[in-house]
């Protein structure tokens, strides 16, 4: 069963007079099976935002629908809000607060009275948060903050899970830990996330990826798929002049390099053709070349391929399970 | 639920599987109102005392108003029909609705500061009744206007007000209404705002006026027709009558004046119509366009 099941969504959001109306979302269409642990990636401006505030019910969209748990989101929205836990990006505790009274206010809004208690332990049993419940949340570090929001999330016993960028401005070792208090949550609670993302380390961890542009899905794959449609290895070129050594690599190797900023890549590089090249290409070209390497792609390199040339990727997209999956890709 | 191997299936297949049966969501118990709506309000109260400057200037401005004001008029101060009435005494009614009117007011700038923050959305979210979300804050912001006036109340045995029992209690219950008023006006207003320091800009041109005109200051009798018209329409002079005028009548007497309960109806109108304001506003959803 699906428990997110978005079809042909459109979203515009109406003009000013300073502003011509801008399409954020265009005919995107997305499954997420229930109990599945989906990462939603794509750079600034891709959609990302608008589909989450239209998911959390706070934007109706232009066109398309949305169900969650097999409810409709414009006519139903009081049905989806109880199963439904939503951290957002910027804080949603009330800083002035201890700990112990956003969670209070939270199982009171949710009308858990009684029960909110042994809520509040079980909510709090992963966290380390124990000992700073009468703390008030401004006193508490960015790791422990967020800790609070999922926390809170926690309490109603939510199927569905939604983040928008949880892990933004936390420290490498505090995100790494958060994700994985999540991941394991997820899996005991059997329940169903869907977060947004900058961080790729993030997405190692998640089920399927989805990858958004200009507010089209380009791609939604388990991690290990996507990254062999970028193949097994690549070249990675820091020329001086990027756009003159992208010519001689066309000319002079055959090679047909992506750009991406100062970089040049080629990809899908056969294993045994990857050192001769970069021999190849120092000898003749040694001082054109500020750094060369080669390296095993990772989420990185598929967002960079994916929303670095979207138009080019859906015309030879490789993997045809892929392909049958988006067709709106082919489009 | 479906196991994780089901579930992946499900990702490979390509056609659409509508969910055939829905999740019960808790079958959806009777909307709570007013639960949701009291946690909110305590939380707005709580904020409130754990930030004491905001405490001593709600507080301190009134009073200074009231004793300069009051000590610079009462010596030119003879209206006709009123011999005998210090201005200290006919302005304490008024500086009450000052204190009601800014303290309720300005205490739904909390309501930007909650959207900046992020608190908002987080209430947005929760499976309560949107007029749970609009009565929590409105609640909230009124209990904060009504605890700093009552603490003026506590001046009125030495004014020397006819007051009785039964007239404080008309005069709390109008402090309620009109601290109910206010707050839901602000609220409205304050809802779709993106900066406090606009809110503080129109909220000053919009609020002084209905406050001079509402009799306040100046008793209404002898003023100018547009002045007059301009007072009768004014939902704050109204306020201040069933605030005055419990100071001067027992409860009794008050109830059985024409003027008294048009006012009271008035207002009580007004409380309702800035309620209903407030709850459409907070159930409208930011709409895409055809485009």
């Amino acid at each position: 069963m699906h428990m997110i099941l978005i079809r042909n969504l459109r979203h515009t959001y109406p003009g000013t007079r300073r502003q011509s109306a801008r399409n954020a979302l265009r005919d995107l269409s997305l499954e997420i099976p229930a109990g599945q642990f989906c990462i939603l990636s794509g750079p600034n401006g891709s959609g990302k935002s608008t589909l989450f505030r239209i998911l959390c019910g706070l934007a109706a969209p232009s066109s398309g629908s949305v169900s969650i748990g097999g409810h409709d989101l414009a006519t139903a929205p009081e049905r989806i809000r109880p199963l439904m836990g939503v951290v957002f990006q910027s804080p949603a505790v009330d800083k002035n607060l201890s700990v112990q009274e956003n969670l209070t206010l939270h199982a009171d809004l949710h009308g858990l009275r009684g029960t909110a208690a042994g809520r509040m332990t079980e909510a709090l049993a992963w966290s380390d948060l124990k000992d700073r419940l009468g703390d008030r949340v401004e006193t508490l570090s960015g790791g422990l903050a967020r800790q609070v929001e999922l926390a809170k999330c926690l309490m109603t016993r939510p199927q569905i899970l939604l983040l928008d960028e949880p892990t933004t401005g936390l420290d490498p070792a505090s995100r790494r830990s958060f994700i994985l208090a999540l991941r394991r949550l997820q899996r005991d609670r059997k329940m169903t996330v869907l977060m947004t993302s900058h961080v790729f380390s993030d997405a190692e961890f998640a089920d399927s990826v989805a990858i958004l542009r200009d507010g089209a899905l380009m791609a939604h794959d388990t991690p290990d798929r996507l990254k062999a449609m970028v193949g097994t290895e690549m070249v990675v070129i820091r020329p001086r002049d990027p756009a003159a050594f992208a010519t001689v690599l066309e000319t002079g190797f055959s090679r047909r390099p992506v750009r991406y900023g100062d970089e040049l890549r080629i990809e899908n590089i056969p294993p045994a053709e990857a050192v001769p090249l970069i021999a190849a290409v120092l000898d003749h070209h040694r001082a054109d070349v500020l750094s060369i390497g080669v390296k095993q792609p990772d989420l990185e390199d598929v967002f960079v391929h994916v929303t670095g040339r979207g138009a080019a990727f859906a015309a030879d997209a490789e993997p045809s399970d892929s392909r049958a999956r988006q067709p709106e890709l082919t489009a | 639920m479906t196991s994780p191997k089901t579930a992946a299936v499900a990702l490979e297949s390509t056609t659409v599987t509508l969910p055939d049966t829905a999740l019960p969501a808790g079958d959806l118990p009777a909307p709570r109102l007013l639960g949701p709506a009291f946690a909110l309000a305590r939380r707005e109260f709580t904020r409130f005392i754990r930030q004491p400057h905001r405490v001593i200037g709600s507080l301190g401005q009134p009073l200074l108003f009231w004793i300069f004001l009051g000590a610079g008029f009462t010596p030119s101060f003879r209206p006709p029909g009123m011999e005998g009435m210090t201005y200290m005494e006919y302005f304490y009614p008024g500086v009450l609705m000052m204190m009601i009117l800014f303290a309720s007011i300005f205490s739904t700038i909390t309501v930007i500061e909650d959207r900046d923050q992020g608190f908002l959305q987080g209430v947005l979210v929760a499976p309560v009744p949107r007029l749970a979300i609009v009565l929590g804050k409105v609640a909230g912001g009124s209990s904060i206007a009504l605890f700093q006036s009552f603490l003026l109340l506590l001046a009125v045995p030495f004014l020397g007000l006819p007051v009785t029992l039964s007239g404080i209690a008309l005069v709390v219950m109008a402090m309620v209404l009109s601290a109910f008023g206010y707050t839901a006006l602000g609220f409205a207003i304050a809802w779709r705002m993106k900066s406090t320091s606009g809110f503080h800009a129109i909220m000053m041109i919009f609020l002084m006026p209905l406050w001079l005109l509402s009799g306040a200051l100046f008793p209404t009798a002898g003023v100018p027709g547009w002045l007059s018209t301009a007072m009768a329409l004014n939902p704050v002079a109204h306020a201040l009558t069933i605030v005055r005028a419990p100071f001067y009548a027992d409860a009794a007497t008050a109830l059985a004046s024409p003027a008294y309960l048009t006012s009271l109806a008035v207002v009580v109108g007004w409380v309702a119509l800035c309620l209903w304001w407030c709850a459409s506003r907070v159930s409208r959803r930011d709409k895409g366009v055809q485009g």
